[in-house]
């Protein structure tokens, strides 16, 4: 029954994004990526098949993390704000089914829209003669587990702040995570035992969002794919931090007067 | 017998922002009996949706005991049994109203060709078949609240929990509503609702609850109300005679009789053959639930 209604919520979440025409935008966006690598081509540009990769898997990475960030931050304010969330808490469903089933939403909608941008990003770059070895297919599986983490952070930061703050602070985690956590370890080499511990866990509680993304590598040189154990224990880490996220987040939409 | 709502010294209670507490219910106290259809009236802002509210669980208590078939308020079990129509009907705008209530028919545990059945006979009923198709961002308010209804009464629910029911709809759709919940009452449905359209509460209802300020001030049955509040009178030209009711002196010779009581005023009616007064008006109104709602509003403040 609950996957039932996970999978209700999530279909409603999707079918809405789809005729909202959210996604159209993504199509446009691919569609210039498509053109700019296809001119690139057309005036024989060669030796640039490295940089249009990195490009174009930059660009790919660079929007879908807006775009997770943004359908993630608006779902649930949306529904209090509108009011349609009443027909959905009036039925026989927790309000965790609630939450869980919109967030699958979300990261479905996201993994659409991300799908239809690597689509056009591989046209572009098949249209450019770049070859693709078996990393990028692995870059896009690993890409998918981290959107899918932070659209947990988004829909967590939603509830406990305005859409605008909530989209904010997802992308500045998700683009300046990198850069906190090196400035952590840092400050955690050059700090006293007990500031120690202070930045050790400060990290930990950090998105390292930064770790999903082979976009570098998939693009600069021929690396082999990540083993087995990487992906298992990437995606371990994003299930587990999810799961944290939804929890933090089900601490206030739990006691939430609708 | 278990009752279809048990209220027990509710209180409701909204923190401002600025950490103002605000008291919305204060120690409200009622049932409802099941198969009785029951109106919560009042004034804007007296409590009836805060109270619809902690009967669906979307808000906790301050204090108080809220039960519904004997079941705990807004656990899954007992939403499992209530059909609720919020005050304010907005529906996804991207979804038709065939998608819409398949979505929450979904969510409500009905799935395949029972389902879609019963959304095209309930979308028939409240008079949406021909936009089933249609977005519900291009429906009007009135066709947005008639899907409303439809998503109530999904499910077949043995208690109807609906804020407001008629806002929006023209007198053909009122009309096809009441039609709608006479049915559902005559086939033993609980049916709880808050209005402000007092026409239909008579039309519809067994009973009146009435607050304000999040009190209880009266609770009466609708057959009962009608009757006390009868206004009758007779005006003649003659010898005043004795009669109940009140008795007021028009000009010389003419005098006016006032009843609230019917039996009263028939009686009186007959002695004015016996006494042989010349007759001048006789006037018979039912009371109103309206006046009935002012004037106790009025007396509580």
């Amino acid at each position: 029954m609950k996957f039932h209604a996970w999978g209700a919520l999530a279909g409603g979440v999707i079918k809405e994004s789809i005729r909202r025409k959210d996604l159209w935008v993504i199509a446009i966006l691919s569609l210039v990526i498509l053109l700019f690598s296809s001119a690139l081509g057309f005036f024989g540009v060669q030796g640039l098949q490295v940089f249009a990769k990195d490009l174009g898997l930059t660009l790919l990475s660079v929007l879908s993390t807006i775009m997770a960030a943004l359908i993630s931050t608006r779902l649930l304010p949306d529904e209090l704000k509108s009011k349609t969330i009443y027909p959905l808490a009036a039925r026989p469903i927790s309000r965790f089914d609630l939450l869980f089933g919109k967030y699958l939403g979300a990261v479905f909608a996201t993994w659409v829209g991300f799908l239809l941008l690597a689509t056009t990003t591989f046209i572009g770059l098949a249209i450019f003669k770049v070859s693709f070895e078996p990393i990028l297919l692995q870059y896009l599986v690993f890409k998918a587990f981290g959107l899918a983490l932070l659209c947990s952070v988004g829909m967590m930061f939603s509830l406990y702040c305005t859409t605008n703050a909530a989209a904010t602070l997802t992308m500045v985690l998700a683009f300046g995570g990198t850069i906190l956590s090196r400035g952590l370890t840092m400050a955690y080499g050059q700090s006293a035992p007990a500031l120690q511990a202070f930045f050790k866990a400060l990290n930990a509680v950090l998105p390292q969002y930064g770790l999903f993304d082979l976009g570098g590598r998939a693009a600069n040189v021929r690396w082999s794919p990540a083993p087995m154990w990487v992906a298992a224990f990437l995606f371990g880490y994003a299930v587990v931090y999810s799961g944290f996220m939804l929890a933090l987040g089900m601490r206030k939409f739990g006691k939430q007067a609708l | 017998m278990l009752k279809a709502i048990e209220v027990e010294n509710l209180f409701v209670q909204y923190r401002s922002r600025s950490g103002v507490v605000k008291d919305a219910v204060k120690g409200l106290s009622f049932q409802v009996d099941r198969g009785e259809v029951v109106a919560f009236l009042g004034p804007n802002g007296a409590g009836k949706s805060s109270t619809l509210k902690a009967l669906m669980g979307f808000l906790i208590p301050a204090s108080g005991a809220v039960s519904v078939f004997g079941l705990e308020a807004g656990s899954i079990e007992a939403k499992r049994r209530i059909g609720y129509l919020p005050e304010i009907a907005n529906y996804y705008p991207y979804l038709t109203p065939t998608e819409t209530l398949c979505l929450y028919g979904n969510l409500q545990g009905l799935q395949g060709q029972s389902l879609r059945r019963e959304v095209a006979e309930l979308l028939e009923q409240v008079g949406l078949a021909s936009a089933s198709k249609t977005l519900n961002k291009n429906l009007s308010k009135g066709m947005l609240q008639r899907v409303g209804i439809a998503q109530a009464l999904l499910g077949e629910p043995e208690l109807l929990i609906l804020d407001e029911f008629t806002s929006g709809l023209d007198p053909i759709g009122r009309r096809q509503l009441r039609d709608l919940l006479q049915k559902r009452r005559d086939a033993g449905c609980t049916i709880f609702f808050s209005s402000h359209e007092l026409d239909e509460v008579e039309m519809l209802c067994d009973r009146v609850l009435l607050i304000r300020d999040g009190k209880l001030i009266d609770e009466n049955a609708v057959e009962a109300l009608k009757e006390n509040l009868g206004s009758y009178s007779l005006t003649y030209r003659g010898k005043q005679f004795e009669a109940p009711g009140v008795c007021e002196q028009l000009s010389k010779q003419i005098w006016r009789h006032t009843f609230a009581d019917k039996g009263e005023f028939m009686q009186t009616l007959n002695q004015t053959f016996k006494h042989k007064v010349e007759l001048l008006d006789v006037s018979c109104s039912d009371g109103s639930l309206e006046d009935y709602f002012v004037d106790t509003i009025r007396r509580s403040a």
